[in-house]
């Protein structure tokens, strides 16, 4: 049976309540991980702690592309002028380099002591494009007969979404976010060492996180830290890859349209 | 069969019938950075319970006045009269990989708001007509070509139509499973007491289904060929093969 959710109620909790109430409770729970951790004082706890930390960042930064993708690709592909305008527009803005407006955006957030929301949001912009390509592709993609059956049978507005548009980009939406997570992953390490973009601050401005515990030891030369937080880092990711994403891209086999 | 006769001055109008049956007056469709027009002022009355097969060369327009039939696009200019009761099997079968053979067939009860359980009771009977009773479970990609069309004819009848508009229906399918789905198709035609409109691109399964076989070329009727035969048509017949060749010398010439 079908367990993708098909009214628009189940729709709009999945994809937008449990989100924004994950950025609710997440920002409530990054205030714990502010100081970032001295390399000298590892421990297996330690690295645990950064590790969630640094993953809640990328879960907000994701849910927030993910919130922010979904309505831009349904607008860019509404009409073929809103394409010729948005698309190329779109595309521009994708290949500025994230870290270029590091140092606004974190002047920013610091004016307001929101460290975490500064690394939140690179992540985020970092994520957004890749989602946002992926489901414009998706979407144009949909077999045209597949379209006709939802506008035959009446559906029309966030039932057609629900119903037809939704389900259809399903597996561009996972390999869209696949490399998502993935390259946030890489902007991470820069993300949590705040203090070489913020004119006169020091490490202490850093946040906790498993980029900061790598830049830190690599910058002081604990190599015995470097070295045990690049495989944490790389077995979380190996073990995300092989239980979420490939479980999630054969799942979404099922949705491909022959 | 009497045609309607339209205003020059209605440009563009959508009415319901209460009948199965379908009438177009003067429709026109142009799309947009295309010089020539794809239809130019079709007329074409379909009486209820009537089985007309709309044929001609890809590109000629038919497979536009179906969907335009449909209300799935607008006619630049021009009236169509159908009634609300329409459903149509499309050319891929355009099934929801997504979904199950019964949830597919259901879809239109669903889409209208009924709810799983009654729009599963009212599809049942539709499921078990084209024979995939018992494959109800299966997703599209674990059916054959045949299978997944009759997935399509079977969701096109849950909704109960007045009208049935078929694109194409056969044209991917091998020789015995497009025998099967005609016999298939004619029985549920009188059975339930369909109006049917078909486009095909093949002269001899025209004959072999419709009342009347409708050409079109250039965006626009040619040639109408009433087939008088009776059912069971034996397409070896010399009257069959006498309409056949009649149909493709109109197609050809």
């Amino acid at each position: 049976m079908v367990s993708y959710p098909r009214s628009i109620r189940q729709s709009l909790y999945t994809l937008v309540l449990v989100p924004l109430l994950a950025v609710v409770a997440a920002v409530l729970l990054l205030q714990h991980f502010t100081a970032a951790v001295a390399p000298s004082h590892i421990t297996i706890g330690m690295l645990a702690y950064a590790l969630s930390a640094t993953f809640i960042r990328l879960l907000i930064a994701y849910a927030l592309a993910l919130v922010c993708a979904l309505p831009l690709s349904f607008w860019v592909t509404h009409s073929t002028s809103a394409e010729r305008v948005l698309l190329p527009l779109f595309d521009v803005i994708q290949s500025v380099p994230v870290l270029a407006f590091f140092p606004v955006i974190i002047v920013f957030f610091a004016h307001y002591g929101l460290y975490s929301g500064a690394a939140i949001f690179i992540l985020f912009v970092s994520m957004l494009w890749s989602i946002v390509f992926s489901l414009v592709g998706g979407l144009h993609s949909i077999p045209q007969d597949i379209k006709s059956v939802g506008a035959l049978f009446g559906l029309r507005g966030f039932a057609y979404i629900d119903e037809i548009l939704l389900p259809s980009i399903f597996p561009y939406l996972i390999t869209g976010s696949l490399l998502a997570f993935a390259g946030g992953w890489n902007i991470v390490t820069v993300a949590e060492v705040l203090h070489t973009y913020l004119p006169g601050a020091t490490a202490s401005s850093d946040i906790v996180g498993i980029g900061s515990i790598l830049v830190h030891a690599a910058a002081s030369g604990d190599e015995q830290t470097f070295g045990i937080a690049l495989v944490v880092l790389i077995a979380t990711i190996a073990l995300i890859n092989l239980f979420v994403w490939q479980r999630l891209l054969k799942y979404a086999e099922r949705y491909k349209f022959e | 069969m009497k045609f309607m006769i339209y205003s020059k001055y209605i440009k563009l109008s959508s009415t319901n019938s209460n009948s199965g049956a379908i009438r177009l007056g003067g429709v026109h469709k142009q799309y947009a950075g295309v010089p020539q027009e794809t239809l130019k002022g079709i007329d074409l009355a379909v009486a209820p319970e009537e089985f007309v097969c709309l044929i001609g060369p890809s590109g000629c327009g038919k497979s536009t006045l179906l969907r335009i039939i449909a209300g799935l696009e607008a006619p630049t200019t021009g009236a169509v009269e159908k009634p609300q009761e329409l459903s149509m099997v499309f050319q891929s079968g355009a099934l929801l990989p997504w979904l199950t053979v019964e949830e597919n067939a259901m879809f239109g009860l669903t889409a209208a708001g009924k709810s799983k359980k009654e729009a599963a009771k009212e599809t049942r009977p539709y499921i078990e007509m084209v024979g995939l009773a018992e494959l109800a479970g299966k997703y599209p990609h674990e059916l054959s070509g045949g299978q997944r069309q009759r997935v399509g004819i079977a969701r096109a009848l849950a909704v109960r139509p007045k009208v049935l508009l078929l694109d194409e229906p056969f044209s991917a399918l091998d020789p015995k499973t497009t025998h099967e789905l005609h016999e298939d198709l004619l029985t549920i035609w009188r059975e339930q007491k369909l109006t049917v409109l078909m486009v095909s691109h093949l002269i001899e399964e025209a004959v072999s289904l419709a009342d009347r076989v409708v050409l079109m070329k250039d965006g626009a009727i040619k040639e109408t060929f009433n087939v008088p035969l009776p059912y069971p048509r034996r397409e070896n017949g010399i009257a069959f093969h006498e309409l056949v060749q009649k149909v493709r010398a109109a197609f050809f010439a």
